[in-house]
C-alpha cells in the first residue's frame, strides 16, 4: 500500500513530463507556445513565469479546496491565479525588463492559459498540496521543456545564436532560414514535434 | 456550511480581499524598482544617440533633468533633458554636453514617442538637417538667427525651432554650474 502511494506520487511528478505533456500531449497552452519561443531565452522566461503560476496556484488551490463553494470556485480559481500573474508582472517589469518588453502581453496573457486553470479544476480542487505540487511541478517541467526546446531550435535555424551567443558559422549567420523565426515556422516546428512524439508512441498509456 | 449562499458570497469576497492586499505588498515592494527601469530603459537609447562613447548614465538632479555621463571612472560629460512648449505640445529634447558646455548632440523625441508637432513643418526638427546645425554650440549661441544667434529656424516651424532652441539654451543655463567642470589643472591648489 505504502509503496504503491509512493509510486503514484512520482507519477503525478513525471507523467507531465511526457505522458501527459500539456503542450505536445494534451495539446493545451499552444497560444504562448508559438509566439514566444522567438529564442531560447524568451520561451525558457516565458515557460518559467507560467511554471510559476501553475505550481503556486495549484498549491493554493490545493490549501483551500475544502472551503471553497462549488458554484463559486471557477471565479475563485481566476482571481487567485491572476493574482499570481500579476505578482510575476511585477516582478519581471522591476527584475528582467528587457525579458518582460519581448514578452509584453503574453506574460499577463498567462491567466488564460489552459493548462493552469485545467489543473486547478482537474487536479488541485481534489488533492493534497504535495500532490497538487507534484502534479504542477511535472506539467511545468513538461512545459518548460517544450518551449526551451522551440526556442532553441527556431533561434539556432533563424538566427544562427543560442541565447543571444552565435554559434553557427558566420556565412549561415549572415542569410539564417528567417522562416524558423517566423510565425509560420512555430506551426511548422510544432507539428514536426508532434509528429515525432506521435511516432515516439508517447501519450499512449 | 460549504454550499451556503452566504458562504459563496463571503469566500469570493475573501479571496478578492485577500489578493487586493498580495497585490498591494507586491506592487509597494516592486513600485520604485519598475519606475527605474521603465525610465532607464527608454531614456538609456535616447542617451547613447547623443553621447555613445558613454557607459554609464546616473541622474545629477532630483528630477532627472540632467544626468552625467561617465565612461568608466571618467566623467565625459552630461546629459540635459527638456520639453519646451512647441506648436502641439513639449517637445522632449535630449543633449548630450561636454565637459566645457558645448553641444555634442541633441536628439528629439520622434513622433512615435509623443512628438505632436505638424507632419512636414515641425516634425522636421528631427531630421539632421536641423539637429546638427547644434553640434559645438554654447548656450549664448542657442537662438534662432532671428533672434540673434545660430541657429536656422526650419520654414514655416518657428515655434517648433524656438521650442528646441530655448528650451536647451534655458536649461543649459540653469544648470550652468552642474554642466560645466572647470579644468582644475594649472589651478589646482592643495
Amino acid at each position: 500500500m505504502n509503496s504503491s502511494k509512493k509510486t503514484s506520487r512520482l507519477s503525478y511528478l513525471t507523467s507531465g513530463i511526457i505522458r501527459e505533456n500539456p503542450t505536445l500531449i494534451l495539446m493545451i497552452g499552444l497560444c504562448p507556445t508559438l509566439a514566444t519561443t522567438v529564442t531560447a531565452r524568451d520561451g525558457l522566461g516565458m515557460a518559467l513565469a507560467a511554471s510559476f503560476v501553475l505550481i503556486g496556484s495549484n498549491i493554493v488551490i490545493s490549501a483551500i479546496r475544502k472551503l471553497v463553494p462549488d458554484s463559486v470556485r471557477i471565479p475563485i480559481f481566476i482571481v487567485i491565479i491572476s493574482t499570481l500573474v500579476t505578482i510575476i508582472d511585477y516582478l519581471m517589469q522591476a527584475y528582467q525588463p528587457d525579458l518582460y518588453r519581448v514578452l509584453g502581453v503574453f506574460v499577463p496573457l498567462i491567466v488564460v492559459n489552459c493548462i493552469i486553470l485545467g489543473r486547478a479544476e482537474a487536479f488541485a480542487s481534489h488533492h493534497g498540496i504535495l500532490d497538487s505540487f507534484l502534479d504542477g511541478l511535472g506539467k511545468a517541467i513538461g512545459f518548460t521543456l517544450v518551449l526551451f526546446v522551440m526556442g532553441t531550435l527556431r533561434e539556432l535555424v533563424g538566427a544562427g545564436t543560442f541565447f543571444g551567443k552565435p554559434v553557427l558559422p558566420p556565412a549561415y549567420r549572415a542569410a539564417p532560414m528567417l522562416f524558423a523565426i517566423f510565425p509560420p515556422g512555430a506551426f511548422f516546428l510544432i507539428g514536426l514535434l508532434k509528429a515525432l512524439v506521435n511516432k515516439l508512441g508517447w501519450g499512449k498509456s | 456550511m460549504k454550499e451556503s449562499k452566504v458562504w459563496m458570497v463571503l469566500a469570493l469576497f475573501i479571496t478578492c480581499l485577500l489578493s487586493a492586499f498580495a497585490l498591494a505588498q507586491v506592487y509597494a515592494i516592486t513600485r520604485a524598482q519598475i519606475e527605474y527601469q521603465r525610465n532607464v530603459a527608454g531614456l538609456k537609447a535616447a542617451f547613447n544617440a547623443v553621447l555613445p562613447e558613454a557607459d554609464r548614465f546616473e541622474p545629477a538632479t532630483p528630477d532627472s533633468m540632467v544626468w552625467f555621463a561617465y565612461q568608466g571612472k571618467t566623467r565625459i560629460g552630461s546629459i540635459v533633458k527638456t520639453a519646451h512648449q512647441g506648436y502641439g505640445g513639449p517637445v522632449p529634447v535630449t543633449a548630450g554636453i561636454d565637459p566645457q558646455g558645448r553641444v555634442i548632440a541633441i536628439r528629439i523625441a520622434s513622433a512615435a514617442e509623443g512628438l505632436k508637432e505638424t507632419p512636414g513643418l515641425g516634425l522636421k526638427a528631427t531630421e539632421p538637417a536641423f539637429r546638427e546645425q547644434f553640434v559645438g554650440r554654447t548656450a549664448a549661441e542657442l537662438k534662432l538667427k532671428k533672434d540673434g544667434g545660430a541657429i536656422e529656424a526650419i520654414t514655416g516651424a518657428t515655434i517648433t525651432s524656438r521650442a528646441v532652441t530655448d528650451g536647451l539654451r534655458a536649461a543649459l543655463e540653469k544648470y550652468r554650474n552642474l554642466l560645466v567642470i572647470e579644468s582644475g589643472g594649472e589651478n589646482e591648489q592643495q
